[in-house]
């Protein structure tokens, strides 16, 4: 056992419990957008520590794909909360007795008062 | 209006005739990234693979072509350094604090949505806050009312002060501009941050 391994061995770990810790925030979270932080990112930071402690024991030959995995999925994650969140929020599947503050809403109410 | 016309005209898309070299020479970066994703697909950079890579890229941009966007995006490689480490450490951060969240308080987690007026007016940088902000867990941009330059950010945990979500917004905004931004909105940056102005 070497160094990397160890090295690797960490990545690997560390990656799985941060994708473990987001599918128990699916589960216990209350609504669609917070659940959806569950669901996006901690999976996405996750999967890069996965990739790097496997591009560790790889050579770097076949390493070079997985760069594209992590590049599409930082472009990707993103966009898909975002659009997915807003959905939420347009469809009314938010829980607001969990908001401390909505600033959003407080705007829409006062252009529908105001005309 | 009319001032908003004008600072955005840098980002219209281009669509007036160009020579032809012009066009060519535009087009070449895209087909360079094109070929280099084939490559990393492939997991190799001999002649061959090179050759049908520039092939299939040529074909994807004939397909779909893409309309040619002029940006007054400007790089700067060490603050872009500065920003990716910056996102890095806040995306392991976040990560750590979500996670504690869901296993303290599970379904009585406390949320908000918070108004941060920017201090950029451009699309592209926009865009890339944006991005970056919903790059990390416990943070997105919800609604963007762009004329206004207003961002709704969605933030997971107890708000205890709106006011620390704006400055951390504002200060990742300043991130971005130092890497990306133009003279011209680095310039508008400094100067509204030291009136004051816009900085709510």
């Amino acid at each position: 056992m070497t160094w990397t391994d160890v090295v690797a061995a960490v990545f690997l770990l560390a990656g799985s419990l941060s994708c473990l810790f987001g599918a128990i925030g699916i589960l216990t979270f209350p609504d669609v957008v917070s659940r959806l932080q569950a669901a996006t990112k901690p999976q996405t930071f996750g999967l890069i520590l996965i990739v790097i402690g496997a591009a560790l024991r790889m050579n770097a030959h076949s390493a070079s794909g997985l760069l594209l995995v992590v590049l599409f999925q930082l472009l990707t994650a993103p966009v898909l909360a975002q659009i997915v969140g807003r959905a939420a929020y347009r469809a009314d599947s938010i829980r607001r007795d969990t908001l401390d503050t909505d600033e959003l809403a407080d705007r829409l109410h006062r252009e529908r008062s105001s005309g | 209006m009319t001032d908003r016309a004008d600072s955005r005209t840098g980002e219209r898309v281009v669509s007036r005739r160009r020579p032809w070299w012009s066009r060519v020479a535009r087009k070449l970066p895209l087909l360079l990234w094109l070929t280099l994703v084939w490559g990393l697909l492939w997991g190799t950079y001999d002649a061959g693979t090179v050759f049908f890579g520039v092939l299939v890229s040529v074909l994807v941009m004939s397909v779909f072509p893409v309309p040619s966007i002029s940006t007054d995006l400007a790089l700067r490689p060490l603050r872009v350094v500065e920003l990716v480490a910056y996102l890095a450490w806040d995306m392991a951060s976040s990560t750590l604090r979500v996670s504690w969240q869901a296993l303290r308080h599970g379904p009585r987690i406390r949320a908000g949505i918070v108004e941060v007026t920017l201090r950029i007016d451009s699309d592209h940088l926009i865009a890339l806050l944006a991005n970056g902000l919903s790059l990390a867990p416990g943070k997105f941009v919800l609604q963007i009312d762009r004329p206004n330059r207003i961002c709704y950010v969605y933030t997971l945990g107890m708000i205890t002060d709106p006011a620390t979500i704006r400055s951390e917004v504002l200060a990742l905004e300043r991130r971005v501009v130092r890497a990306f931004g133009s003279a011209g909105e680095r310039e508008r940056m400094t100067e509204l941050s030291d009136t004051g102005k816009d900085t709510r």
